[in-house]
């Protein structure tokens, strides 16, 4: 690496002459060892997903959760430094009932998102931190419906000077994914972590942007992408663990919640059988390691 | 003419006298609050042999003046249980917000369970004594519905002084001298609530409605019921009184135009 | 007190159609209205015999001319390890504002508990009595506003008993009535149990009167006693009803037995 010996990558928010923050590209590296880590966004609502490794036999299954709810409409997943996850989650609870407190409205995913993404910017500006070692994808439902403040006692005026506007759309499904610069995007379909390239060629296939897949498709094939991709990091053991947001007619109204046992085994055997379909396909796909990833090794 | 930013949109000094800018004051005693201001009346529960049937009108009133029409007093919590306010409306509405912050704080973990009525309660009271304890009270008197830890019926009270106390049946405010004594007649104890139908529990708590609109000035015939069981809360927040008869008015004598 | 519910805009508040003008000038400072105390009456009883002591409260709690509840316990089992509380070996009984008897209770209950933990022991009735008086003592400038009466046996394994007025000011007694028919009850022990003005029959006048001997009372009857006692107490004071919940602190641990009273 070009960074070695220079000195410039030996303190936080110091540029190199050539304008990169090392401290921020080494942040990177410890993502891109993390278990993979996805989201995707449906018509009707949001799923996230993410490949548990196990480090030890002795660790209990289904503990250690490591996707974390920020509100009532909102979660979150990370990959790398699992500490670094939990301290973003802490941080995120905290902005998001702060909005309450001041909006008496629940924080939009956007809003979010963007809190997140100047607090995560904020660790790569002085030497005493160090940036962030995960990568975050945030998901959520913003209510359809024109949401009571918190605490309204009334309905107000069904028609008129603050009456409610017949047709008007509100919310819907929320997807971002906020890296260790700061840097956040809305996606249709977000992955991090060791699989990240498998896992983003599976979710393009998927042509999310037209909108057309259901939630209960999403799990499935979040499922199988995260099978897909732990082809990348087969040596170790792992555990699917997956959550969903609904729309407020959906199975969690509304919440983020655990996707339930029988559905997520469901779709883990799905996966399996998906993956026993094409084993010949995933050898190949291994060797050619993208472009991109090459540049940022330089 | 003053021209004087500060001055900008105030009343005249010379036509209204200088502004009496004492309540902006941010030295001297803390102030507390030492009355309700915008308030709401009774609210009656009484439990049946698998639940418990809540009910409190829709109005919040300004002293004699009937202000809000349209106010939901029941306010559900987790949904697994009712709380019904009567008093200050916002105090109500902070105190509604303080138990979403904490049914979001208890989903943070995926453990599964929620908190139950008995739960609540505890919490709540415990909040209200901290504030009386404070010398800042929240002017309420509330009611928590909902189960208890084994799954049974719970129903019970807390006031702004952290008093608190469970019965068959509880009415807060006009409701405890005028309710209370019908809802006690159906469920006179324990025993004989537990063996109430959900349809005698909804008609006793309907005729206090009735009997709380035709004497309680601070009333309103537009009223929210709820029924709490094991299967979820069923909450109507739009009900009209039925059946009224104010046949026994023109008996009334000694006050009002009729003095004699 | 008036001022407590007085909605009138001469004291900041909304305005009635009819007159209600206060009696203190407009101007004039402002005592605070809000008052941190209610009575929720009931009364309380306890005796203590040769090898056990009886803690007794009636579970009626008031507001005003209001019944609260018929069944509000005012005797707690206190420091067990347990929920239940079924190895607790202390009880105690509040009455006046039940708030209050209520964070009294589960303090003294969290302490007694954690006394347990680390000395591996129960609390002594000697040592908790102390504590308790520290702790109502604590609050000498807001008081607790509760009358409390601690039970158990002491290192002897006698009956204990000790009463507090709401400061912490105690005593350890043979018996005391405390709460609402505190006044009705306490003369009628003082002659039940004490066997004040009881003498000898025949045995003179004036200072020749001989006092009748002074006997510890059997269990069966001191609870007669107390159940005379509240039954005599429901009949004149309308605080004090519905149900008797009695706690007996014996050896092999605490009995509780309720009993209904008169509802009127």
């Amino acid at each position: 690496m070009t960074s070695i010996g220079t000195g410039y990558d030996l303190t936080n928010s110091v540029f190199s002459p050539d304008g990169r923050n090392f401290q921020v590209e080494y942040a990177v590296k410890a993502v891109e060892n993390g278990g993979t880590s996805i989201g995707i966004r449906c018509k009707d609502g949001v799923v996230l997903a993410v490949e548990k490794v196990i480090s030890s036999k002795l660790l209990k299954p289904g503990a250690n959760k490591r996707i974390a709810t920020i509100d009532r409409h909102m979660g979150a997943v990370s990959s790398g430094l699992v500490p670094d996850g939990r301290h973003f989650v802490s941080r995120a609870r905290d902005e998001a009932s702060s909005w309450r407190k001041v909006y008496k409205t629940p924080i939009t995913t956007a809003d979010l998102a963007s809190r997140m993404g100047g607090y995560l910017q904020a660790y790569t500006l002085y030497s005493s931190v160090r940036p962030f070692g995960i990568t975050a994808i945030v998901g959520g439902w913003d209510s359809e419906l024109e949401l009571p403040v918190d605490g309204q006692v009334g309905s107000g005026p069904s028609i008129g000077a603050g009456g409610k506007v017949e047709g008007k759309k509100y919310g819907g499904p929320g997807l971002y994914m906020i890296e260790p610069s700061g840097l956040y995007w809305g996606y249709y379909g977000a992955a991090t972590g060791k699989g990240r390239q498998t896992a983003k060629a599976e979710l393009e296939k998927l042509d999310l942007a037209a909108g057309k897949l259901s939630l209960e498709d999403g799990v499935k094939e979040a499922a199988r992408i995260i099978y897909v991709a732990h082809a990348d990091n087969k040596d170790k053991e792992f555990e699917l663990e997956m959550t969903w947001i609904s729309n407020l007619d959906g199975p969690t109204k509304g919440r983020h919640e655990e996707v339930p046992k029988e559905i997520l085994e469901e779709a883990e055997r799905l996966a399996k059988k998906a993956l026993e379909g094409d084993d010949d396909e995933e050898e190949t796909k291994e060797d050619d390691k993208p472009a991109e990833e090459d540049k940022m090794e330089e | 003419m003053n021209h004087l930013p500060q001055a900008w949109g105030r009343p005249r000094d010379d036509v209204y006298g200088a502004y009496d800018s004492s309540y902006l004051q941010s030295h001297g005693p803390n102030q507390h609050t030492q009355q309700p201001i915008v308030t709401g009346t009774s609210v009656i529960a009484l439990k049946f042999q698998d639940g418990v049937v809540i009910a409190a009108d829709n109005l919040a009133s300004y002293g004699s003046l009937a202000r809000f029409t349209d106010v939901k007093r029941l306010r559900k919590f987790a949904g697994t249980s009712v709380v019904g306010f009567g008093g200050d409306v916002s105090d109500m509405q902070y105190l509604d917000r303080l138990l979403n912050s904490l049914d979001i704080e208890e989903a943070y973990s995926s453990s599964g369970h929620s908190l139950n009525a008995k739960n609540l309660h505890t919490y709540l009271s415990k909040v209200f004594y901290k504030r009386r304890s404070d010398f800042n009270p929240l002017w309420n008197q509330v009611l928590v519905v909902g189960l208890d830890d084994d799954k049974k019926p719970f129903l019970a009270s807390a006031d702004l002084l952290g008093t608190t106390f469970s019965a068959p049946s509880l009415a807060t405010g006009f409701g405890a001298h005028l309710a209370q004594p019908l809802l006690r007649k159906v469920a006179p104890d324990e025993e004989t609530a537990s063996k109430l139908s959900k349809e005698q529990a909804l008609a006793a708590v309907k005729e206090s409605m009735k009997v709380l609109f035709y004497r309680d000035a601070r009333s309103l015939d537009k009223y929210s019921i709820a029924i709490i069981t094991a299967d979820g809360i069923d909450l109507k927040e739009d009900e009209k009184l039925e059946n009224q008869s104010w046949a026994f008015a023109d008996q009334i004598r000694g006050y009002g135009t009729q003095v004699n | 007190m008036a001022a407590m519910f007085s909605q009138n805009p001469l004291m900041n508040g909304p305005n009635y159609s009819f007159n209600q003008t206060p009696t203190t000038a407009a101007g004039d400072n402002k005592e605070h209205s809000f008052y941190p105390y209610t009575d929720n009456g009931g009364s309380t009883l306890a005796i203590s015999g040769v090898d056990f002591t009886i803690i007794a409260g009636d579970t009626r709690s008031t507001s005003g001319y209001n019944i609260n509840t018929r069944y509000a316990p005012k005797v707690f089992k206190i420091g067990g390890t347990t929920s239940s509380q079924e190895d607790a070996t202390l009880v105690l009984s509040v009455v006046g504002f039940a708030a209050d008897g209520e964070a009294l209770k589960e303090r003294l209950d969290a302490i007694v508990k954690m006394y347990r933990y680390q000395h591996g022991k129960p609390m002594s009735v000697k040592a908790c009595a102390q504590r308790l008086s520290t702790i109502l003592y604590g609050k000498r400038f807001f008081p607790y506003y509760v009358t409390a009466i601690l039970g158990g046996l002491d290192e002897e394994g006698k009956g204990a008993i000790y009463s507090y007025d709401p400061v912490g000011s105690y005593e350890r007694e043979q018996c005391r009535a405390a709460g609402a028919a505190a006044s009705l009850i306490m003369p009628f022990l003082d002659n039940q149990v004490n066997f004040k003005n009881q003498y000898m029959p025949g045995s003179g006048v004036g200072h020749a009167l001989q006092e009748r001997e002074k006997i510890p009372l059997p269990r069966s009857e001191v609870e007669d006693l107390v159940k005379d006692a509240f039954d005599s107490a429901v009949e004149r004071h309308i605080e004090v009803g519905d149900g008797l919940q009695m706690m007996i602190i014996t050896k092999d641990g605490i009995e509780e037995i309720y009993k209904p009273l008169k509802r009127d």
